[in-house]
């Protein structure tokens, strides 16, 4: 579990040996689409994701990020190759054993938003939760506390049209941690919003790696990709290359 | 996915469209309606032509000469039953009376200066009106020149014919006989098959003297009268045996009809309770004709939900991804859509019958028979309703199960 990525192996080593797990570990994964012609769209990636670690994947498009992306999410299988998410073989679980597994694991924040036009703030960022058997009462309970988290305490029952857009991707962000999960999936979440809101979110985002939370983002814009620990360049379906930054230091110190 | 959460969800989105949800539950609606108010219709007609039936005594017999396997009923058959027959049929055992039945050709009635045209009378004996009920004086005496008219029989004439008036009867061969009316019978006589159904007007004669149809009875070697049907009345509650009995005997070459009989032809021999069945039967198979040309609007307004719903997959692609993305399984996305489609359909169901008993009822207004309401029919509806929405839906929450989450939510 030790190649590909020199990750942060420094923290992760030593007494705490189980908190070592990866949460994402994709080997020699290859993934190919038919339809007329055969197109490979990833071939032989392996990347492993270490629990607390801030990871950026860029590439143009066309490149395998989107891809990468639903491997990741668990939002489908691999051709070949395996993908283990939170320790689970992804390939090996039903359609609606991943589905919970998605639920519970990933909280996606997408580049549009992606929330429910008719439901409420607090019913979106509880959506989730309705999927894990939560109550009703319970999953209020927690959607309110996160969206106060997010300073979005005062915007509990509007709907997404009545919201801005730096709102709006921050309830989405709140729902992305409705279920705790042990990966947050970033897709472009700042590609929407003004230069001074995507600054607003990338801080949210870097507190939330500060407290632990294991990130994964896909962006095509260098410097929104800065922010993580390390970048993984993608390109034809293959990994170029990892470029770990400066803050990997400060990230060992976890 | 709790239940309540998706029905929550579901209704949400159907109140989001509000038009487009009313005008497809609108189509469920003229469906479900027009299946219940046919039904109530013919729960209707057949409970009014039952109890119009049933009003006649249980224990008679209606014996008719026909072809095999005709009905035996609305014919008038072919006179087999001789007088030498009417004497042994009373004697088998559990016969009261028997009341022979045969038709008068004529061409005219007349009473003080009014002459009706008239095809035929009824020609019986007195034991016809035993237990009738006359509104207005008595039976006629056999052989002598007296009538008896039913109520729609005596309004034939201007201020209706009663008993001491005098009737002129022009038989078919022209020649005229003058009759005394001297009742007036209540047409839900007794022994009077079909006149309470039918509520024709009837005028009896006496058949003698005024039956002339006659055979040499082959049993009797003498020329007899002999009539197209008979009414046997049997003991209360003997009438099965009874009627066992009398078959029998018809069947067997004791009888006079049995000699008489064409080849082809026979004697049946059918109670109230075969009558009463053969009716309901009828209006049963009328009534589910009809009904089921109603079914066919119920599968349009299906059609109408299949078409929404596969509308409002495509255009809620992105929520269906969304769900996924946060864990939403197939069968949750499936459910969704399939509870939609089912509130729609019961919705229909639930407005369609009430509206359907209300067609059902103008339709026995109009038709002028008490309402009768087919509860099983309401139930059946509200089941079908639903039904309709989940096979209405089950192809559009299938194709929304399907959906790609990536693909949904990058789309624009």
């Amino acid at each position: 579990m030790t190649d590909a990525t020199d990750a942060a192996e420094a923290g992760a080593a030593g007494p705490g040996a189980d908190t070592a797990d990866p949460v994402v570990a994709l080997t020699d994964v290859t993934k190919t689409y038919e339809g007329g012609a055969t197109v490979e769209a990833l071939s032989n990636v392996t990347l492993t994701l270490e629990a607390g670690s801030y990871t950026a994947v860029m590439g143009p498009s066309g490149s395998g990020k989107s891809t990468l992306l639903k491997l990741v999410g668990g939002l489908d299988t691999p051709t070949d190759g395996t993908v283990e998410l939170d320790g689970q073989d992804l390939a090996a679980l039903s359609e609606a054993e991943r589905a919970r597994v998605r639920g519970r694991t990933v909280g996606f924040v997408f580049q549009t938003f992606n929330l429910m036009p008719r439901l409420t703030a607090v019913e979106n960022v509880a959506l989730p939760l309705v999927f894990q058997g939560w109550d009703r009462a319970e999953r209020r309970d927690r959607a309110e506390r996160l969206l106060a988290q997010v300073d979005l305490g005062d915007r509990l029952d509007h709907q997404p049209t009545e919201l801005s857009g730096g709102q709006r991707q921050r309830v989405a962000i709140a729902r992305a941690l409705a279920a705790d999960p042990a990966l947050l999936l970033a897709d472009e979440p700042t590609g929407n919003v003004d230069t001074e809101t995507g600054a607003r979110i990338m801080d949210r985002f870097e507190r939330l790696h500060d407290a632990g939370n294991t990130i994964l983002l896909v962006t095509h814009e260098r410097h929104i990709a800065e922010h993580a620990d390390h970048i993984v360049h993608v390109r034809d379906g293959e990994i170029e290359g990892t470029e770990s930054l400066s803050t990997t230091d400060a990230a060992g110190g976890i | 996915m709790d239940l309540t959460e998706t029905v929550r969800i579901s209704v949400r989105s159907l109140q989001s469209h509000r038009l487009r949800a009313a005008l497809t539950v609108v189509g469920i609606v003229i469906g479900i309606a027009a299946v219940v108010t046919f039904a109530t219709f013919g729960a209707s007609l057949k409970a009014d032509v039952v109890s119009e039936i049933e009003g006649s005594s249980a224990n008679e017999l209606y014996l008719v000469a026909t072809e095999r396997d005709e009905s035996g009923f609305g014919d008038v058959g072919q006179p087999v039953f001789t007088e030498y027959d009417l004497a042994q049929v009373r004697d088998i055992e559990g016969v009261q009376q028997v009341v022979p039945r045969g038709l008068v050709p004529v061409s005219a009635l007349t009473s003080g200066n009014r002459t009706v045209a008239r095809r035929q009378v009824t020609a019986t004996n007195a034991t016809a009106f035993e237990r009738a009920t006359f509104d207005d004086g008595r039976a006629f005496r056999n052989g002598a020149e007296e009538a008896v008219v039913n109520v729609p029989g005596a309004r034939l004439f201007p201020g209706n014919l009663s008993a001491g008036d005098s009737l002129t009867i022009t038989l078919a061969s022209g020649e005229r006989r003058t009759v005394t009316v001297v009742g007036v019978v209540n047409g839900t006589g007794g022994q009077l098959p079909f006149s309470s159904f039918s509520d024709q007007p009837r005028v009896f004669l006496p058949a003698d003297p005024f039956y002339n149809s006659v055979v040499e009875s082959p049993n009797a070697v003498a020329n007899q009268r002999v009539y197209p049907q008979l009414t046997v009345v049997t003991d209360p509650g003997d009438t099965t045996a009874t009627k066992e009995r009398v078959r029998e005997y018809f069947a067997s070459s004791r009888s006079d009809a049995a000699a008489l009989i064409p080849d082809g032809y026979e004697v049946t021999a059918q109670t109230n309770a075969d009558l009463v069945e053969r009716i309901e039967r009828i209006v049963s198979r009328l009534t589910r004709f009809v009904t089921g040309i109603a079914v066919i609007a119920l599968v349009v307004g299906a059609v109408g939900i299949a078409n929404i719903m596969l509308v409002s997959v495509t255009e809620r692609t992105r929520e269906i991804g969304i769900m996924k993305a946060v864990g939403a399984r197939s069968r949750d996305v499936m459910e969704l859509f399939l509870v939609e489609s089912v509130l729609l359909g019961a919705f229909g169901a639930l407005l369609g019958v009430p509206l359907g008993i209300a067609g059902g009822w103008v339709a026995t207004r109009y038709a002028e028979i008490p309402l009768t309401l087919a509860p099983g029919w309401a139930a059946v509806a509200v089941v079908v309703g639903v039904l309709v929405g989940v096979v209405a839906g089950l192809y559009p929450a299938w194709r929304a199960a399907r959906v790609d989450p990536i693909d949904a939510l990058r789309y624009e």
